[in-house]
Formats: structure tokens, C-alpha cells, sequence
């Protein structure tokens, strides 16, 4: 079967465990180009661990371990000689908790280019500014890019940690319930950011919030129990989805 | 499971199937007082309108009410647009039950025209159809609803040959004439019940397949 979109990234028959314990079974997905992918399913079913296998920060965890394939541009990341900070780089991060380096507000978003060994001051300063406005930072923090990331309020710090994984030009940009814990208008700044991020960027994002998941993605999978259980797109999924665990999730019947 | 959201989606479908019982009567006392003669049941049906229209509102609101404060999706969201879409149409079959009506309240002091079989048949014509259109509602039935979609086509040929015979008449006969206009009038709000009887059946369609058969939009 040829998809029609511009494939960016797959996993194909992905199993992975944690020792003894299978916590994805056969997973099989494609993540469009410039297309915002949600996952979405009960606590639990996997999505984390998905996540985590896409950019490879399993391999953290020593007991893990992957079995299928995960392809970025036709190419296997868990090859042997593929170089993981390299990987990362092109598959960037944004976690549930903002979680800023104890440094300023300029030396978190600067971090990443210096660990990928950057040293041009005038580069990494035009890079600092452009991923701030990005991620609808700038305005709020020009005036104080020296002081302290943790002065951010919660919200601040969430956009300084997307500012800080877009300064290292990602292609591809995860992101582990991003907004699970801001006030609705910090919210809708990062779904907001989503819309103008997928234009340059493939995202994908895991959310506990079925109405988030609604309005930023353009396609939504539905994980349970370590299995994809469906995929399509989200217009679709939200109102006539094929399967009924599907169907008992997002409207709230389930267990 | 049953949560909270349920039972309200629950109260919400009682409260439509109430309308539609209001408004089955309506048409059905409509048609009696036509074919009765009898101006008492035809102002009962003028006079017990308002019920239908409150229950709109109310539905309305509740409606939107679940909308905003649940986010309904899938199935819920489906039921509840269904049922905003599936009221409008019933509310219109209480205004031509009332349109029928108030002809028979005029009609009732005139002579009576002589008896005409086709109105007949499609006034039963299109009280089945509002009344499969309501069951398969009730009961989620799209091949029901599929079959009230399907006996649109008899009641539109009803309708045309009860006015070819009026117009008929009315050439013949000129005294006649207020009283052909009245009857044709009443020919006219059947068929229109018909038609919103479909859309009410394609509305079913709707809930129950998340497909849009309206005006051929998407086949089933
Ligand atoms: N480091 C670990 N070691 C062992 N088991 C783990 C580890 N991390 C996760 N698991 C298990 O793997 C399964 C999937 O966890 P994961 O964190 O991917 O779920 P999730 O879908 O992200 O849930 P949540 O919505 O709660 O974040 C769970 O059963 C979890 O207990
Ligand atoms: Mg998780």
C-alpha cells in the first residue's frame, strides 16, 4: 500500500518492553510531513513509551528493549552506526513538566547549539531570538533574556522549552502533553504555536485532552493496551470513528 | 457505563420523543377535522401548538447547553446535532398540522366538496411516514428510516394529482372555487409534511451512520 502524504517518519511492527513486559505490541503508523499526529488512549496503554521510542530516550531506560523498525526519511534509526545526539537533534522533545535548566532564559534556548558544538556568538544570539519568537516567547522576554528561566511562570517555561528544542532546527518535533499543566490561555498559546509550528515541522503530540487532540491534530491514533487500536484523520475520528473502544474512549464510556 | 452525560443525552431524547408525540397528534386531529367536519378539534389543534413550540426551545437549549458544557463527540456529538436538526422539522410538521386545521375551520362552513379518495390516501400517506420517521428515531432504525425516504416519491404524486382534480373541478364549476384553493392548500401541507417527514428520517441517517444522505450529499 503507497500512502498518498509525503511519509516523514514510520514505525513498522514495533514491539517494546520493559524487561518481561511487552508495552507496545506490532505498532504500525505513519507521520505525515508537516502534519500534527495525536496520540491519545488511557493512561497506561503506551503513548509515552511510544513517544520516547521516536527519538530513541528509551534507550535511557537499560532494561528496555525494541524489536520492528522506526524509519526518519527512509532511514532506521536503531541501525547500528546511527549517531543518537544526531537523531535527537533532528527529533526534538518537549515534555509534559517545563523543565528549563537552572541558567537564564538566553542560555536555555542557546543550550542545544552549544552541546552540537556551536561557538559563532552573533549565530547563536539571531538563533536565540528567531526560536523565541517562534514559540511566542520574544515579546514577553526580551527584556530580561539574562535572568533566571525559573522566574518564568509555568506557561513561560513551557514556550522556553519549545524555543529551546526548535533553536536546534528540528524536523520533527515530539511533545508529551504539553499543556497539561497550564491555564486555558497558556493553552492556547502552545495549540496556537501547534498551528504555526506544522508548517515548518512534523509534530506529534500526546494528550489527555480529547478536545485538544480535536483541534490541533490532523490525525489521531487511539493506543490501548499497548496496541494501536485505530488511526485515521481526526475530523474522522472525532465524528464517526470505525471502532467501538474507540468510540467508548473519546466519548468518555469506557472501562 | 452510565455517566452523567448519559443520562442527560437520555432525558434529551425522552423530551424529543414527547414532541414527536405532541406533533403526531396534531396532525392526526388535523386530518379527522378535516375529514370530520368538526371545528372543535380543528381549534384544539390551532390552540395546542405552543406545546410544540416550548418543547423546540426547550430542546434547543438543552441542546447547546450539552454542546458547550460536554464537547460531545462521535456518537454524542452526532445525537445532539441530529436532534437540533430533527426538531426544526417537526416543529414545521406542528405549523402545517395548524395550517390544515385552520382550512377545516374554513372549509367546515361551506359545503362540502365531494369526496376525494387520493387526499385521503395521502393524508394517510403522510402520517406513516412521520409516524416510521419518529419509530425509526426511537428505535435507531436506519432501514426504517431508509423506507420513509423511499415513499417521499408516492406522496409528491398524491399531492399533484389532488390538484389536477381540484383544478379540474374548478373549471367546471366556479362556485367552487374558495373551496378547491382551500382543499388544494391542504393537499400542499401534507406533501410538505411528507418531505419533512424524510428529512426527519434522513436526520436518523445521520445519527445512527454519521453520513449525510441530504440532497444526495454522500451515499449510503
Ligand atoms: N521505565 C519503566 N519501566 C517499566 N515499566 C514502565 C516504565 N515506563 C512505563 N512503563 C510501563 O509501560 C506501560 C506504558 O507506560 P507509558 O508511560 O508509555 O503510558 P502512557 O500511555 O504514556 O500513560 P500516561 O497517559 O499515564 O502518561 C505502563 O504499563 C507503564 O507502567
Ligand atoms: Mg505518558
Amino acid at each position: 500500500m503507497q500512502p498518498a502524504k509525503n511519509v516523514k517518519m514510520y514505525a513498522r511492527n514495533l514491539d517494546f518492553y520493559y524487561g518481561d513486559f511487552k508495552a507496545l505490541h506490532d505498532v504500525n503508523l505513519d507521520f505525515g510531513e508537516n502534519e500534527v499526529t495525536a496520540l491519545i488512549g488511557p493512561s497506561g496503554c503506551g503513548k509515552s513509551t511510544f513517544l520516547r521510542c521516536l527519538n530513541r530516550m528509551n534507550d535511557l531506560i537499560p532494561i528496555s528493549r525494541v524489536e520492528g523498525a522506526i524509519l526518519l526519511d527512509g532511514d532506521d534509526i536503531y541501525a547500528p552506526r546511527v549517531d543518537v545526539v544526531q537523531l535527537r537533534r533532528r527529533v526534538g522533545m518537549v515534555f509534559q513538566k517545563p523543565n528549563p535548566f537552572p541558567k537564564t532564559i538566553f542560555e536555555n534556548v542557546a543550550y542545544g547549539l552549544r552541546v552540537n558544538g556551536v561557538r559563532d556568538k552573533q549565530y547563536i544570539a539571531a538563533r536565540v531570538e528567531e526560536s523565541l519568537q517562534r514559540a511566542a516567547l520574544w515579546d514577553e522576554v526580551k527584556d530580561r533574556l539574562h535572568s533566571s528561566a525559573l522566574g518564568l511562570s509555568g506557561g513561560q517555561q513551557q514556550r522556553l522549552c519549545i524555543a529551546r528544542a526548535l533553536a536546534v532546527e528540528p524536523e520533527i518535533l515530539l511533545m508529551d502533553e504539553p499543556a497539561s499543566a497550564l491555564d486555558p490561555i497558556a493553552t492556547q498559546k502552545i495549540e496556537e504555536l501547534i498551528h504555526i509550528l506544522k508548517k515548518n515541522y512534523t509534530i506529534i503530540i500526546v494528550t489527555h485532552s480529547m478536545q485538544q487532540a480535536a483541534r490541533v491534530s490532523d490525525i489521531t491514533a487511539f493506543f490501548y493496551m499497548g496496541k494501536l487500536i485505530e488511526t485515521g484523520e481526526t475530523e474522522i475520528m472525532f465524528t464517526r470513528p470505525k471502532n467501538k473502544q474507540t468510540e467508548d474512549y473519546i466519548t468518555g464510556r469506557f472501562g | 457505563m452510565d455517566n452523567h452525560f448519559q443520562k442527560e443525552i437520555e432525558e434529551l431524547r425522552l423530551k424529543v420523543l414527547e414532541m414527536a408525540a405532541y406533533t403526531e397528534k396534531a396532525l392526526v386531529q388535523a386530518n379527522q377535522a378535516y375529514a370530520e367536519r368538526d371545528t372543535d378539534l380543528a381549534q384544539q389543534v390551532i390552540d395546542n401548538d405552543y406545546a410544540i413550540n416550548s418543547l423546540e426551545c426547550d430542546i434547543d437549549n438543552l441542546s447547546l447547553k450539552l454542546l458547550a458544557l460536554a464537547q460531545p463527540v462521535a456518537q454524542d456529538l452526532r445525537i445532539i446535532v441530529g436532534i437540533m436538526r430533527l426538531i426544526v422539522n417537526l416543529e414545521r410538521i406542528g405549523d402545517e398540522a395548524v395550517n390544515i386545521a385552520e382550512r377545516s375551520l374554513i372549509l367546515a362552513h361551506r359545503p362540502p366538496l365531494s369526496y376525494n379518495p387520493t387526499l385521503e390516501e395521502l393524508a394517510k400517506v403522510s402520517l406513516e411516514m412521520l409516524r416510521n420517521a419518529l419509530t425509526a428515531f426511537k428505535d435507531e432504525d436506519t432501514d426504517a428510516a431508509q423506507r420513509v425516504c423511499d415513499m417521499d416519491a408516492r406522496a409528491d404524486e398524491l399531492d399533484v394529482s389532488v390538484i389536477k382534480k381540484l383544478i379540474d373541478h374548478m373549471l367546471k364549476e366556479s362556485p367552487a372555487i374558495e373551496r378547491s384553493v382551500h382543499t388544494i392548500l391542504i393537499s400542499r401541507s401534507l406533501e410538505r409534511i411528507a418531505d419533512l417527514s424524510t428529512n426527519i428520517a434522513e436526520c436518523v441517517i445521520f445519527i445512527v451512520k454519521g453520513v449525510n444522505i441530504k440532497h444526495r450529499c454522500s451515499r449510503i
